[in-house]
């Protein structure tokens, strides 16, 4: 990410003062400095709120929709992985592209907090800021610097990742990034977990959703998690209850899992967000080499290529049939 | 059995009397009870009615505790819960928790006039304090029952207005907001039509239910036509679910609708936020 | 000692899972002292996510038979609570207890003992000295254990507490003295604490009402239920009914005020139609209407909902700006 937050504020600026956008959404720092909150600009008085750094999770594309209505257009930063769910979405018609204002962003990597204070055997309160040196990230603390292997604190997800360059954008902020030098098997984790028997599988999984608390946190910060009236909210019929024992947690996760097939985009925020650190990639990465393997499908990288789960082809396979 | 705030008690269903195509009145006795001492209410409480399997839904109680032969419920058939119930028969069982919530003040407007409005299905709980005022006729003065709804099909507790009508230095006015071929009584909206009739402020005190939309413009009617604060009284409807003030769902500011209402004066309703 | 007291009670510790959480154990070795606060607070003790308040069934005669479903009184003994989530089993007490009284919950209060952990590091989301509570003391807990470096100063604050470690005597040992003056030493890290201004919030809470400054935090608000899960006081719940073969069970679980449908009536009317209201109602509960009713503020700066909400919304700061006039100038 070689932009820098003011290289950023000043491209938002003019398109805030030469009308292109009347509002945006981005990101402003939070409680410390390596949290962030997503910010919402209504002009370029408070253009300094801006913020663009290797602690930038937040995937944005969620917010899209609470401006569908708003006067002019809706202007948003987005990483690789955000665009792509923003594709997702303009995919399935849920806002008209003229609409919205993609102001990309080519991304090498976001911080994971934890690995990162691990690592560096710190506390958050030491941190000034992050900033990106290309393999490595240089660590402001508040007694001196520090660098650090980015292989070693990048998020997880940022490990697979394929798309740095933003695939849409009505204009790139930053140059663009080349092929990232970590990135191997983006399938490893899923291999890993269906080289297990059947009876490892589940008892790794029962294991694992006995701890969610259904808090929805993973759904509702999933960009594709659109319905306005949420199967799981409905009460007649109720297709499940809001007890959470295994049995319920099960049926949510796995019909999620099925729901978001195929739209999914790893941009990890549903990990990110599980309060339980429950392994939620490894469920979705599965649908995802699925969907590859199946349909030779990847999400979110062209707006004209149709989801194969919503439309018919004579050569579809139907090898059950 | 009685120190687990939870658990139900069973009542029979002695009765159900239709209203209209979606209103039925439920008349029930409590089992385990060996008098009306046992299930002590007062007008504008409400309880808590589950049927077992189903779930439990809050409901306004519609009889007057003057008269203790039973306890009766006014219920719509709307969600899961209600229509459960309807599909109930005389000699059902159902759970009862109750009675919860606070009550209208009668004995604090015993010798005032009594202008009360109700709308729709408010009428359910306003019966109450109609029963209960008519068979205490003496401690009240003049007592003015404005009432309408969507047509003359909507209307309920029809079959009582003659006896209601009996009722000395007491007047019924009916209205609804779309007649048909037979109705020949007032055709109008319950504001437009309390307008109409410009009941006097004049030591009276108003109480008035229906739907949210109605109690608002009835309130702002009443405050035109004089009526102050203290003496405009409602009762309000929440989503709720334990009815007793700890499942945290039905407040509105700091008040809970199960605990410190359902009844609630103008006053009262000014000083919470807009919710 | 843990071990002893596994045998002879219920113990509840913390326990390293994913995360740490309080869980019942079997033996000392289970637990886990290496943690400032466990991710679920000690709430679900007395309080679990989800509970079977009764169970019925039907005979063929049409009656009901209904039975509460409650254990026997079963004593527990919860290890390592925290300050500030002790002092929020105090505030829990204000809703569970009074005139009507949840024995589900009031019965598990009163066959626990506490025994809690004095705290003398922080994380840079704690902010419990806001309230007036001492991370240090054991004013809301039977028993303090005070790691005072090679051992344990271990005080017992009410009978309860006094009786266990009578019972227990024989893992304790004489005090050498200097205890207190090791304790008042370690206590000097803690001075670097969040203390914020609370005074009056209640009532500079009630300006805002309306105006703008709850309208970015419900914009960013997901509408998930972290916060409120995760939160010591929070106490919002669900009765449904399940329905089996031959009867079924009534059970309560955890619910949210950030769910949409929260407050959604059967008719369609939603008092609180959208986040922003939502988000409304969760703070002005905290630092309004309980005190209101209660004269306290429901809050114990424990951290929980700032280190995990996904999109930072942050008491803390919430409190500052409201504390500072910054929420009504905006």
């Amino acid at each position: 990410m070689k932009a820098t937050s003011a290289e950023l504020q000043t491209r938002v600026k003019d398109l805030f003062e030469d009308g292109t956008i009347s509002h945006f959404i981005g990101y402003e720092t939070g409680s410390d400095s390596l949290r962030v909150a997503p910010c919402f600009l209504e002009g370029s008085q408070e253009i300094g709120r801006l913020v663009w750094n290797p602690v930038c999770a937040n995937n944005l594309a969620k917010y899209l929709l609470d401006f569908k209505n708003v006067p002019g257009r809706v202007g948003i930063m987005v990483k690789g992985c955000d665009s792509r769910s923003v594709v997702e979405l303009l995919k399935e018609n849920q806002i008209d592209r003229d609409r919205v204002f993609i102001v990309g962003v080519p991304c090498s990597g976001i911080v994971d907090r934890e690995k990162l204070l691990q690592v560096m055997g710190i506390s958050p309160t030491q941190v000034v800021a992050v900033q990106d040196e290309g393999d490595s990230f240089l660590v402001t603390l508040t007694d001196g610097e520090q660098r650090v292997d980015k292989e070693k604190v990048l998020r997880d997800e940022c490990l697979v990742c394929r798309y740095p360059n933003p695939p849409v954008y009505d204009v790139l902020t930053g140059e663009t990034v080349s092929r990232l030098p970590w990135v191997g098997d983006d399938y490893s984790m899923v291999k890993e977990q269906e080289a297990l028997s059947l009876e490892e599988k589940a008892t790794y999984w029962n294991r694992e959703l006995s701890q969610c608390i259904r808090c929805y946190a993973c759904r509702n910060i999933c960009p594709v998690c659109t319905c306005s009236e949420c199967i799981f909210d409905k009460k007649a019929p109720r297709w499940i209850s809001k007890a959470n024992d295994l049995s319920e947690n099960l049926v949510y996760h796995l019909i999620r899992a099925f729901h978001v097939a195929g739209r999914c985009v790893d941009c990890g925020e549903c990990e990110r967000a599980c309060p339980m650190n429950i392994p939620l990639r490894r469920l979705n990465k599965k649908v995802e080499k699925d969907m590859l393997e199946l349909f030779n499908y990847t999400a979110g990288i062209d707006v004209e290529q149709q989801p194969p789960l919503t439309t018919y082809r004579v050569d579809d396979l139907d090898e059950f049939m | 059995m009685n120190d687990n705030i939870y658990l139900p008690r069973t009542a029979t269903i002695q009765s159900m009397r239709p209203e209209t195509i979606d209103v039925t009145t439920f008349r029930i006795t409590i089992d385990d009870s060996s008098g009306p001492e046992e299930f002590d209410y007062r007008s504008g409480q409400f309880a808590e009615l589950s049927v077992l399997g189903v779930g439990e839904a809050p409901i306004s109680i519609s009889s007057s505790p003057t008269r203790p032969e039973a306890v009766e419920f006014s219920i719509r058939r709307l969600g899961q819960l209600t229509s459960a119930l309807h599909d109930l028969e005389p000699g059902d069982k159902i759970g009862i928790r109750g009675p919860f919530g606070n009550c209208f003040p009668l004995e604090e407007i015993e010798g005032k006039n009594l202008l009360i409005v109700g709308g729709g299905i408010g009428l359910a709980p306003l019966r109450s304090v109609i029963l209960n005022v008519f068979d205490n006729r003496a401690k009240y003065g003049k007592i003015d029952i404005i009432y309408g709804a969507r047509s003359p099909q909507d209307l309920v507790y029809t079959s009582e207005y003659e006896e209601w009508g009996k009722v000395d230095n007491s007047r019924l006015h009916l209205t609804v907001d779309r007649g048909d071929d037979e109705w020949k009584g007032n055709v109008g909206l319950v504001p437009t039509f309390l307008k109409e009739i410009k009941p006097s402020p004049e030591n009276t005190t108003s109480i008035t239910c229906g739907p949210p939309i109605m109690i608002k413009f009835v309130i702002e009617a009443l405050h035109e036509l004089g009526f102050s604060s203290e003496h405009i009284i409602t009762t309000l409807e929440r989503r709720m679910k334990c009815g007793v003030g700890k499942c945290g769902r039905c407040n509105i500011g700091s008040k809970y609708v199960c605990l410190d209402g359902p009844v609630f004066t103008l006053k009262e309703l000014k000083e919470m936020p807009s919710d | 000692m843990l071990d002893a007291l596994a045998q002879a009670y219920d113990l509840i510790a913390p326990v390293q899972g994913n995360n740490i959480s309080f869980r019942r154990v079997e033996s000392g070795s289970e637990v886990t002292l290496d943690y400032i606060n466990p991710m679920l607070s000690a709430k679900s003790t007395f309080f679990p996510q989800t509970e079977t308040l009764f169970r019925f069934s039907r005979d063929d005669s049409e009656e009901f038979g209904i039975e509460p479903a409650r254990e026997p009184g079963r004593s527990q003994v919860i290890f390592g609570i925290r300050a500030c989530d002790a002092r929020s089993l105090r505030l829990m007490d204000m809703v569970f207890d009074g005139q009507h009284k949840d024995s589900y919950y009031l019965d598990r209060r009163k066959n626990t003992t506490l025994m809690g952990l004095a705290c003398f590091d922080y994380l840079e989301t704690c902010f419990c000295p806001t309230f007036g509570i001492d991370p240090a003391s054991g004013e809301d807990v039977d028993i303090l254990f005070s790691d005072v470096g090679d051992r344990f100063l271990v005080e017992a604050f009410t009978e309860k507490g006094t009786a266990l470690l009578e019972r227990f005597a024989e893992f304790f040992a004489e005090l050498r003295g200097d205890e207190e003056q090791l304790r008042e030493g370690r206590k000097a890290g803690l001075a670097g604490m969040k203390r914020l201004d609370v005074k009056g919030i209640a009532d500079k809470m009630a300006q805002l009402y309306e105006g703008p400054y709850w309208d970015d935090i419900g914009t960013r608000c997901l509408g998930c239920g972290i916060c409120t899960y995760l939160c010591p006081t929070c106490h919002c719940f669900d009765i449904a009914d399940v329905s089996l073969d031959e009867g079924g069970e009534r059970f309560r679980c955890w619910d949210s005020c950030m769910f949409p449908e929260f407050t959604l009536m059967v008719s369609g009317e939603n008092p609180r139609p959208n986040q922003k209201a939502r988000v409304q109602q969760r703070f002005f509960h905290k630092l309004k209407y309980f005190h209101d009713r209660n004269n306290e503020l429901a809050c114990v700066g424990c951290g929980r909902c700032v280190r995990h909400c996904p999109v930072n919304i942050d008491i803390a700061q919430i409190i500052d700006d409201v504390s500072s006039g910054k929420a009504g100038n905006e």
